[in-house]
């Protein structure tokens, strides 16, 4: 072997192992990156229209959707852990959110996300959330949530809501439109209240509204037990109709008693029917077993 | 004031029972006292008759001998009998005993009125059986069906722990309710309010069987 020949061969060795130390790491990096899971957190935007429909389906986690001016979604996913996947995904003028287990047997923790979502107020929001908590702030639209154990606090709403816990608490501050509440066990808060349309039920968890009583708006309050408070302004104008079969009812409202037959029920258990100034609103309080608490507003 | 003769006060008597009280009738009533006794009379059975237990069926001696000497007091029949036979017989004893055929009408209406309030009593338990048993019918498909519904799965088991615990404690509350429901309803089968109550309840347990289902399901 001549020594060129081994000179050439020696470069040629040298180069090939210069070379294989960059591109072996490239490669290696390359490939981990693909195996990498996306971030934990997200940030996804999507531009949509007037009255967007925004779903969100979650089974462990909090949710906070608040209102802003943009004419677009802004989903910012927290997950918990890699076995658990975020789809967000816009069909036409609605985005979907959704939290799915990614593999087998997760333990729960590892299946928790927490959302924070911006949406347009006038938009219309669906959000089912099994535990974990939901918040929602100065959206007009209209909004279906559906919990088993979640708590619901909204603030400054507008639209038809309909609210249903399992034994998930309710609260909304400063709620108008319309509001229909159901829940087994949990507490139901409604304070600051400007809706025509009230209906609100639980069964073993208490009930208090302190609000306006609107002209010909409508105030159905249902317990089976636990305690049902309405407070009520002097201005306020309201027919009152407030029954507990097993319960006692505390009235503060100086009624003018109703001139016809009263209702059939009303030989059963303890019942007040009376007129509060011109009885503009209709109010209805029953409860089976629960005390009614018909007091004045500070 | 224009007023009234016996007869045409007898005539409105029913009404008057009933609570349709004429000007003319109450001037009337004032002037005669006949009339005022009937009236008396006549509230006193509805007082009495609205004080016995639903299940009495038997109309007590006590009454029969009340009405009778009363009636005597007033001259209103002649014959005195044994209050034993007087109960057998009293219907046709004071029927022959008429003092004049102006008061038939007045004893009539004491009769149909005195029927109708001692039937009261009777209607009211039947309608309470009534009550019942439509609340049994109505009531019993739904029963079963959810009992089958909650047999079909078993016990529930998410893997999420406070998901598995708000669902299992609510279903025992709704069973604690629908317990409570059905005893208050058995009590008072005319009470619509714990009916309504009742059939919440159960529409409650229908509500969460399903979503104890759906989660299960979706957790296998």
């Amino acid at each position: 072997m001549s020594p060129s020949h081994f000179v050439r061969k020696q470069f040629t060795w040298n180069a090939s192992r210069k070379a294989a130390a960059l591109v072996v790491p490239s490669l290696l990096i390359c490939g981990m990156a693909s195996a990498t899971p996306p971030p934990r957190r997200q940030e996804q935007h999507f531009k949509v229209e007037a009255h967007p429909v925004v779903t969100i389906h979650n089974p462990n986690g909090t949710i906070t959707v608040k209102a802003w001016t943009k004419a677009e979604v802004m989903v910012i996913s927290t997950r918990a852990s890699d076995y658990v996947e975020v789809d967000a995904e816009q069909m036409g003028n609605r985005v979907d959110v959704s939290t799915h287990a990614a593999a087998d047997n997760v333990a729960p923790d590892d299946m928790r996300a927490d959302y924070q979502i911006n949406v347009p107020e006038d938009a219309e929001l669906q959000i089912h959330d099994d535990s974990g908590e939901v918040n929602v702030a100065n959206v007009l639209g209209d909004m279906n949530v559906e919990t088993v154990a979640a708590g619901v606090d909204l603030e400054d709403s507008a639209g038809y809501v309909t609210i249903k816990t399992v034994g998930g608490s309710f609260q909304c501050t400063r709620c108008a439109g319309k509001l229909e509440i159901a829940s087994i066990s949990g507490n139901l808060r409604l304070t600051d209240i400007h809706s025509f349309h009230v209906h609100a039920q639980t069964s073993t968890g208490n009930i208090l509204f302190s609000g306006e009583f609107l002209p010909n708006g409508i105030y159905r309050l249902k317990n089976y037990s636990g305690v049902i408070e309405v407070r009520f302004s002097p201005a306020d104008s309201f027919d009152l109709s407030a029954t507990s079969l097993k319960g006692k009812v505390i009235n503060e409202a100086m009624l003018t008693p109703k001139s016809h037959q009263q209702h059939f029920y009303s030989r059963f258990g303890n019942s007040l029917f009376g007129t509060f100034n011109a009885g503009r609103a209709k109010v209805e309080l029953t409860s089976f077993d629960g005390t009614i608490n018909i007091l004045k507003r500070d | 004031m224009a007023t009234i003769t016996c007869k045409d006060f007898l005539d409105r008597l029913e009404s008057w029972m009933e609570g349709d009280v004429h000007s003319d009738s109450q001037a009337h009533l004032r002037n005669c006292p006949h009339c005022r006794s009937l009236v008396e009379d006549l509230k006193a059975i509805c007082g009495e008759a609205s004080n016995w237990r639903a299940d009495e069926i038997e109309v007590p001696p006590r009454i029969w001998t009340y009405l009778q000497s009363h009636l005597e007091q007033e001259g209103l029949i002649r014959e005195s009998r044994p209050a034993e036979t007087a109960k057998a017989t009293w219907f046709g004893g004071w029927f022959a005993a008429l003092p004049r055929p102006a008061l038939a009408g007045a004893y009539l209406t004491l009769l149909i009125a005195g029927a109708f309030t001692l039937s009261r009593p009777m209607n009211r338990q039947s309608n309470e059986d009534l009550w019942r048993a439509d609340s049994r019918d109505s009531t019993m498909p739904l029963r079963a069906q959810l009992i089958a519904e909650q047999n079909s799965f078993g016990s529930f088991n998410n893997a999420n722990p406070a998901v598995n615990a708000s669902l299992n404690q609510n279903l025992a509350i709704v069973d604690n309710y629908i317990a409570l429901c059905e005893k208050s309803v058995q009590e008072e089968p005319q009470n619509e309010v714990a009916r309504d109550y009742l059939y919440q309840a159960y529409q409650q347990k229908a509500d969460l069987l399903a979503q104890m289902t759906e989660r299960g399901e979706n957790n296998r």
